[in-house]
């Protein structure tokens, strides 16, 4: 069996000694794009902040590899030079950091970290064109500092064009759905599909079941108060949407009811 | 003013008051006599004790230059196609012809007026020849004043005076550099801008980390007449800029900016005060602050509004940025209103670099120092913003970027932040 891209074991974060996530498992091998629901407040993006390597998110127990390799002794941007990407569910604003500028330093930072050369302003501008193009998305705003006015779609599309140009070999996506009108939900699944190459991977968090018509899983998790309390095919996104998370929140009640006992 | 004298004479008051014997003006001596050198008990001393942080004082400089001295090659900064003076040790190198509405010579005496502070005081009685320069139409170009501090370690007071006649419009720059030994500057300069006129004034101190200039600036703004200063200082290791401004024609108006960029030991000192003298004028002050290491960076800004002065607008924002723990950035902005119908404003904040944005770009591969620059870069621009002049804003990135790269890996690491 070959290395799974992302394997997390046991995974137990505390935020200001309030411990969110309670022993996560989860395993997406090599090319398998897997999605997580669950309501809000259940940890989900605790998880992938924890997995990103944010500042405060204290690791008390367990493991995070990429591609076979801890990575929870590294700093964010080695994560993202050992080819993770996350898109944030709230994409942060930058005033003064031009959205060019910074694409460009991120881009170069990645290729110099992999001991690759350096991308020329030409070369660069191409791959920002034709990633844009893909995206539609408006080049008007990359002229702006760093998300500073973008609409909430706007964001969420930059996001994935961030994940283009990066061409992470992880990708992590934080509801990059909601905030995204029909049209755009399409385009950039569209452009999530195309990065489907095989070999990448991706998790993709949401509370939609519509985002997986488009992006179809592998496999699909339940996350509940801090763990991994469901996984199933793509079917179990259907049944959520029919029943909801209370008949989960049984299952989970009864492990955290065995864990206390 | 009445200050219980510290009983014990320093030795840097002992070194001045035998430099001042035998000056003509009295003034000097008699405050450093009575009062000594401003202690924190003097308000506006209040962060910056001279009785406590200015140790040795050097010998004045003489009136010729060391013969070690090459006045080629000075350090820059430079300004390409500029009028350009330069000024080692209080003596000015040679004065260009009268050209293109700008005419420079030599006066006696400094351009500083009378004033009960004794840096004041001490460079209007150690200034023999100060420069005057009369500025009339509308020059292109910029006058470039080249403060060079120059051989062994020196105690050097230098004026200029700048006339801007009515309608004159003239970008001056004075930069403040030279070698890297002790030298104590008493700078003074003094501006006067006649009706309509519109002068942009940029001090730039990048002056050897072991100087001390202390810096008296005034200025006059006439009817109509505008005013942007700015001011950057990444050198010096103990500064104080004082500047004196009247508002004293209707419609003037003045913008005050500074940047001061300071790290290790350094003491950067920015007190500005401003009187709204007559009615209808309106003044924007906006300083920035970036402190890493154990430095400090002081701003205190007086907006004073005469009863006189209705429909006064003055605006006052001051912002610093911590990059260790031991920094510190200590602002006092204070409003002096005697008039009832005015807008009046000041708020300023003080704090570290924001970790979310820190964590947006890191997670996107950027190192944590390109990181950080690009964020301090991204507050620093804000003030060098409102600099239209192209070269002079690629000379004050150089000199941000230069800051940058001095601290190296100075920028820290948050305390658990990339484990
Ligand atoms: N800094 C913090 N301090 C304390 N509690 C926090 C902190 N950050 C998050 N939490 C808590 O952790 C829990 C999980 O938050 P998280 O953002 O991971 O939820 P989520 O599953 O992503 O929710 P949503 O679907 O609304 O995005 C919440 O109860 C939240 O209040
Ligand atoms: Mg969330």
């Amino acid at each position: 069996m070959s290395t799974p891209m992302l394997e997390i074991r046991n995974l137990r974060v505390q935020v200001e000694e309030k411990e969110i996530l309670k022993g996560v498992d989860l395993v997406v091998p090599r090319g398998e794009v897997h999605a997580i629901m669950g309501r809000n407040g259940s940890g989900k993006s605790t998880l992938s902040y924890a997995i990103a390597g944010r500042d405060g998110y204290e690791i008390t127990d367990g493991d995070v590899l990429l591609d076979g390799v801890s990575i929870t002794e590294m700093s964010p941007d080695e994560r993202a030079a050992a080819g993770l990407f996350l898109a944030f569910q709230y994409p942060i604003e930058i005033p003064g950091v031009a959205t060019m500028t910074f694409l460009k330093a991120a881009m170069n930072a990645q290729r110099k970290a992999r001991g690759e050369e350096e991308l020329t302003t030409p070369q660069f501008m191409k791959e920002v064109r034709s990633a844009s193009e893909n995206l539609s998305v408006n080049r008007e705003i990359l002229k702006r500092s760093l998300n500073v006015g973008f609409s909430g779609g706007e964001k969420k599309r930059a996001e994935v064009l961030q994940m283009a140009l990066l061409q992470p070999k992880m990708c992590v996506m934080d509801e990059t759905d909601s905030g995204l009108d029909i049209d755009a939900l399409k385009v950039v699944s569209e452009g999530v599909n195309k990065m489907r190459d095989g070999g990448r991977s991706m998790l993709v968090i949401t509370h939609y079941q519509r985002l997986l018509e488009y992006i179809v899983p592998d496999r699909v998790h339940v996350f509940s108060d801090g763990r991994i309390v469901k996984s199933g095919g793509k079917e179990l996104a259907l049944e959520l949407e029919s029943k909801g998370y209370s008949s989960f929140d049984k299952v989970a009640g009864s492990v955290a009811d065995g864990a206390a006992a | 003013m009445n200050i219980a004298i510290d009983d014990k004479v320093t030795s840097a008051e002992k070194t001045l008051l035998a430099q001042l014997a035998g000056r003509e003006k009295a003034l000097a001596d008699s405050m450093l006599r009575e009062y000594g050198l401003p202690s924190r008990k003097v308000e506006a001393y209040h962060y910056t004790d001279l009785k406590a942080l200015l140790g040795q004082v050097p010998p004045l400089a003489g009136p010729d230059l060391p013969d070690s001295i090459q006045r080629t090659g000075m350090a820059g900064p430079d300004f390409a196609g500029s009028l350009k003076i330069t000024i080692a040790n209080g003596m000015v190198a040679s004065l260009p012809e009268p050209a293109g509405g700008v005419s420079a010579s030599e006066v006696s005496g400094s351009a500083l007026g009378e004033r009960k502070d004794v840096l004041v005081a001490m460079n209007r009685a150690l200034v023999d020849r100060g420069l005057d320069i009369k500025i009339s139409g509308k020059t292109g170009q910029i006058l470039h004043l080249d403060w060079q501090l120059q051989g062994d370690a020196v105690h050097v007071a230098t004026s200029v005076g700048l006339e801007l006649e009515e309608g004159a419009r003239a970008v001056v720059v004075e930069t403040i550099n030279g070698s890297d030994q002790a030298h104590l500057a008493n700078l003074g300069s003094r501006a006067r801008l006649g009706a309509g006129a519109e002068l942009t004034h940029v001090i730039i101190d990048v002056s050897s980390k072991k100087v001390t200039r202390l810096h008296t600036v005034e200025y006059e703004i006439g009817r109509d007449a505008q005013l942007h200063n700015l001011m950057v200082n990444s050198g010096a290791g103990l500064s104080r800029t004082q500047v004196f401004s009247r508002f004293a024609g209707e419609g003037a108006n003045g913008d005050f900016s500074g940047l001061n960029l300071v790290g290790n030991d350094q003491h950067c000192d920015i007190t500005l005060d401003t009187a709204h003298g007559v009615a209808n004028t309106t003044s924007t002050q906006k300083f920035k602050a970036v402190v890493r290491d154990r430095a400090r960076a002081v701003f205190q800004g007086m907006i004073r509004v005469e009863p006189v002065a209705q429909k006064t607008d003055a605006r006052m924002m001051v912002q610093g940025l911590m990059l260790s723990e031991e920094a510190q950035v200590l602002n006092k902005p204070e409003l002096e209103i005697f008039a009832d119908d005015v807008q009046c404003g000041h708020g300023s904040t003080c704090g570290e670099l924001d970790r979310d944005s820190l964590f947006y770009l890191m997670s996107r591969g950027i190192r944590r120092e390109e990181a950080s620059a690009m964020l301090i870069r991204a507050f620093v621009e804000e003030v060098l913003d409102s600099v239209s002049d192209e070269q002079l804003h690629g000379e004050l990135s150089a000199i941000v970027q230069a800051w940058l790269r001095e601290g190296g890996d100075g920028v820290p690491a948050g305390k658990d932040a990339g484990k």
